[in-house]
């Protein structure tokens, strides 16, 4: 079923601004917003807001490599840790229960939202 | 070691579209001794190969929704360009704090959220758990 383009657009468009302005972040308003807004349903809204950040994070490394703030070096096993991590979330994610990982991440949410309010 | 670790824990999570991200950066800053900034930096990279290896698996499984993809990337490839070019330390505190407050609206709205409606795209699938 074709989405509605406007409404993905300015899903986009917050979550790169939110992205930009704070580090990262913008998942937790582009998961939801694709779930409910856009009515992906829990599931397709994970995965493709995977699909989606992904590129926005490529430039906003480039950004930081340029204004010289990424230590590759330091990097690397974290690197390798998030491919090998990656590929089993990839695969485990299809058993995975949407409510359970909806609350996870609805208090990963608010343990951000918590310190951005009170200690930044 | 610990760090692969690290990374590959919050990887499953960045995989799951979850954002371990953030609870990479808190290791970094609470476990080891990356300064904050190279932290922010660190976290933003790790997330390429771990989603590169997350997303065939979605493709695969048809849980990548094609028709939001283009428009949600271009704008949000603006939306990147856009903030880091206007940010200054100043606006974004007090943005951030704002932020901060949604943020807080929306974790106890999706913890107390009843599943997606019943019309969803993947409700008449039968190889995954039902809702």
């Amino acid at each position: 079923m074709e989405k509605n383009r406007i409404r993905s657009a300015i899903a986009g468009g917050t979550a790169g601004l939110i992205n930009g302005f704070f580090g990262g972040g913008g998942g937790m308003i582009l998961v939801p917003l694709l779930s409910r807004w856009l009515k992906l349903g829990d599931r397709k809204a994970f995965a493709t807001s995977v699909a989606i950040i992904l590129p926005l994070c490529l430039l906003s490394s480039i950004i930081y490599l340029f204004r010289g703030n990424l230590d590759l070096i330091a990097a690397f096993p974290y690197l390798l840790g998030g491919a090998a991590g990656g590929l089993l979330g990839g695969k485990l994610f299809k058993k995975l229960n949407m409510s359970w990982l909806r609350r996870g991440f609805a208090l990963l949410i608010l343990y951000a939202g918590i310190r951005a309010a009170f200690f930044s | 070691m610990a760090a692969f670790l690290a990374g590959a824990v919050t990887g499953i999570l960045s995989g799951f579209g979850v954002g371990g991200g953030t609870l990479l950066l808190i290791y970094m800053t609470a476990w080891s001794d990356i300064p904050q900034t190279t932290a922010q930096g660190i976290n933003l990279i790790y997330f390429l190969p771990t989603a590169i290896m997350a997303l065939p698996t979605h493709i695969k499984n048809g849980f990548i929704e094609k028709s939001v993809l283009l428009p949600a990337i271009l704008t949000g490839l603006a939306g990147t360009a856009l903030s880091a070019w206007i940010a200054t330390g100043l606006e974004v505190d007090f943005l951030h704090r704002l932020f901060g407050w949604f943020l807080i609206y929306v974790g106890i709205s999706e913890f107390l959220r009843k599943p997606a409606a019943p019309k969803d795209d993947c409700a008449d699938r039968q190889d995954i758990p039902p809702e």
